[in-house]
């Protein structure tokens, strides 16, 4: 997928774009407080190509699109429910923006944030 | 709806320790209940946050359940328990940010024996800048924006007199939470294309309002009013009370223009019928109104003045109630009378609705059985014999009675053809192929081509734990199976249906029809159905009364 055929020529979405909807839309969810890249080789490497997708990936499954997100959630709020939200945004915004089907979007919690402590 | 004004006086005398604070949370949770359904209904689209109401109500009601044994007077440790109640039972987003609010407003009193008006002020602050530090990039036309409204409400209506009490800065959080969230469209544009207002900050809404109607005095337990989905909304009941003097029942279809007043539009209908419901999707709303004969007009003359209508139903409701009456409930299924030298078909089929379908397709005669109970080869013997033809055609809808199928078809003197079918789906769509009139081995052949031109689906909740197929399932948990292989271990009906369609590739097909079992409310799978329809926006979505047992639901993929 990813791919489509017109009379005109062929449209490719790379997973890179995917990723960078990806990364706003988990922004945005509520109890996030950042991204993590998944290690720190991986990190060097965003951080070097400024990468705008930093803790997201997106692989091409075949026929699906499957997204991987590193998060890291705000001390003190429901984890799951955050992740499980995290997933869910970014589902939407994924597929309205492409109008392709999302397979499977992990969501990893990498680390929690504590901005206060009480 | 009448302030006890005494009432309120004497609040105002009191302090507000640990146990008033318990007192308001309760009454917040029980209005945030009863409006349940209004928040729920202002959902923009079925993601992100599907069920805003239901969350926010589950959420504060884990609150409450933390703390509605506790004797605590401080009110500081008090609000501590809400805040952890609501941390623990946070779900979904909404769910999650009130959470926040709680938290917030905790640490603010966590010290304070008893609530003033400055120590409320200041937890509202405290509530707007924890719930907004739980977010990198805050989205404005939220519940977010709406606690930001109190906060900076009521530390302005504190500032504005010289002396105000704990309910005061109440009463103007009410307003600037009523305010903020009116203003919401205007900060969120796909929130203003939907033509409504932020369901989250609806819910915070009326989590305060319920406490200042604690205070008033007044009743939470009755909705201001409310919204159905339209698919959920159920005319059959409505007429079975009919009243004296009303005797016509108007339906209107319409689509609102301008600015929608719901509370206005029921206080209207109230004063010309009764049984008034109202409904909404995708933008169009539904009206349901019992009135009697002489005002039968006046309903569409006052929708017409509202938006434009787009259907209108009337019906004299005496002349149903007759015809009712005339047919009373068990409508005897009426089966195709067939002539003696054409093809009747028998099937095994499960429940009455799905007897019902096989009937109107033109099936001779039906024997009760499926899952877990295989009719006998005597049953289907009988229903053989008791047809006027010696064309028969059998279609066993289950893999188990198949094998009944053939021996009865071995038994009898009748030319007896077997159709394969497994599932119910396929003997649906094996009817479809049905030509009366044909040879009865030609038909039969047919019939068993189309069997495979439809995707069968069975929801149901698995008695033990196994894995089959590399499916693992835990006892109690939905399974889904395609065409008879499990396929999907769920934690819920919903998920299991949503599970089984990806499994079915239900986006290459054009039909999906939902058979409910004799556990499933109508309305339940009215609810269900909406979600498919919301997942699978260009299949045509169908959903039909099965009656089956144990399986929630049969689904045809065709």
């Amino acid at each position: 997928m990813g791919e489509d055929t017109t009379s005109l020529g062929g449209i490719h979405i790379s997973p890179g774009a995917i990723a960078t909807i990806a990364y706003h839309a988990t922004l945005e969810s509520y109890g996030v407080v950042g991204l993590a890249p998944k290690n720190i080789a991986d990190g060097i490497v965003k951080s070097i190509t400024r990468d705008p997708a930093r803790g997201v990936t997106v692989r091409y499954n075949g026929e699906d699109i499957d997204i991987e997100i590193h998060i890291i959630v705000e001390y003190g709020t429901r984890i799951n429910s955050v992740a499980e939200s995290v997933g869910n945004t970014v589902r939407f915004h994924v597929e309205k923006a492409l109008g392709l089907r999302v397979n499977k979007i992990d969501v990893h919690v990498a680390g929690l944030r504590i901005s206060d402590s009480d | 709806m009448a302030v006890n004004t005494a009432r309120v006086q004497k609040l105002r005398k009191r302090q507000i320790d640990g146990q008033s604070l318990k007192r308001l949370v309760e009454a917040g949770m029980t209005w945030l209940r009863t409006n349940q359904q209004i928040v729920n209904a202002l959902n923009v689209f079925p993601v992100p946050d599907g069920d805003t109401g239901t969350n926010m109500s589950l959420t504060l009601t884990a609150a409450y359940n933390e703390i509605k044994d506790s004797g605590e007077k401080h009110l500081g440790k008090m609000a501590n328990l809400v805040a952890k109640g609501a941390l623990m039972g946070a779900r979904g987003n909404s769910g999650v940010i009130l959470s926040q609010l709680w938290r917030g407003f905790a640490r603010a009193v966590q010290d304070h024996e008893t609530l003033d008006a400055e120590t409320l002020v200041k937890a509202f602050a405290e509530s707007r800048d924890t719930a907004y530090k739980g977010v990198v990039r805050p989205v404005e036309g939220t519940i977010l924006t709406v606690s930001k409204g109190i906060a900076s409400g009521t530390e302005a209506g504190l500032a504005s007199a010289a002396k105000r009490d704990a309910i005061d800065i109440l009463e103007i959080a009410v307003k600037s939470a009523d305010e903020s969230v009116k203003q919401t469209p205007e900060l969120l544009p796909v929130l203003k294309q939907a033509g409504v207002v932020d369901s989250g900050g609806k819910g915070l809404f009326f989590i305060l309002e319920g406490m200042l109607r604690h205070v008033y005095g007044e009743a939470l337990d009755t909705p201001l009013i409310s919204v159905h989905a339209l698919s959920a909304m159920n005319f059959e009941n409505a007429m079975q009370e009919v009243e004296e003097g009303q005797d016509y029942e108007v339906v209107v279809d319409f689509f609102p223009q301008g600015e929608f007043d719901l509370a206005k539009f029921y206080g209207r209908l109230e004063e010309m019928g009764t049984s008034i419901q109202v409904g909404e999707g995708d933008g169009m709303y539904r009206m349901h109104i019992h009135v009697p004969l002489e005002k039968r007009y006046e309903p569409i003359d006052y929708v017409m003045e509202l938006g434009t209508i787009t259907k209108v139903a009337m019906e004299n409701l005496l002349a149903q109630m007759d015809d009712i009456s005339k047919s009373t409930q068990q409508q005897p299924i009426k089966f195709n009378a067939v002539e003696p030298n054409q093809i009747g078909v028998v099937v095994v089929s499960p429940g009455a609705g799905l007897s019902r379908i096989f009937a109107s397709l033109g099936v001779a005669a039906v024997v009760a059985g499926g899952q877990t109970m295989n009719p006998s080869t005597q049953d289907i013997l009988a229903a053989f014999e008791n047809l006027p033809t010696d064309k028969i055609i059998i279609l066993p809808n289950n893999k188990n009675i198949v094998m009944a199928a053939n021996q009865a078809k071995d038994v009898t003197v009748k030319q007896v053809a077997v159709v394969p079918s497994r599932t119910v789906p396929q003997g649906l769509a094996a009817m479809l192929a049905l030509q009366p009139d044909g040879e009865v081995d030609a038909v039969a052949e047919k019939m068993t081509k189309a069997l495979s031109a439809v995707k069968t689906g069975e929801i149901t909740v698995a008695t033990r734990t196994v894995e089959i197929d590399g499916v693992s399932v835990k006892d109690g948990q939905v399974i889904a199976l395609l065409d008879g292989k499990l396929v999907v271990s769920a934690g819920s009906v919903e998920e299991g249906c949503l599970g089984f369609l990806d499994k079915a590739s239900a986006m290459e097909h054009e039909i999906i029809t939902l058979f409910y079992g004799q556990d499933m409310q109508r309305n339940e799978a009215n609810r269900i159905a909406d979600i498919v329809r919301a997942k699978y926006p260009k299949q045509e979505v169908e959903v039909q009364e099965g009656g089956q047992p144990h399986y929630q639901f049969i689904i045809s993929v065709e």
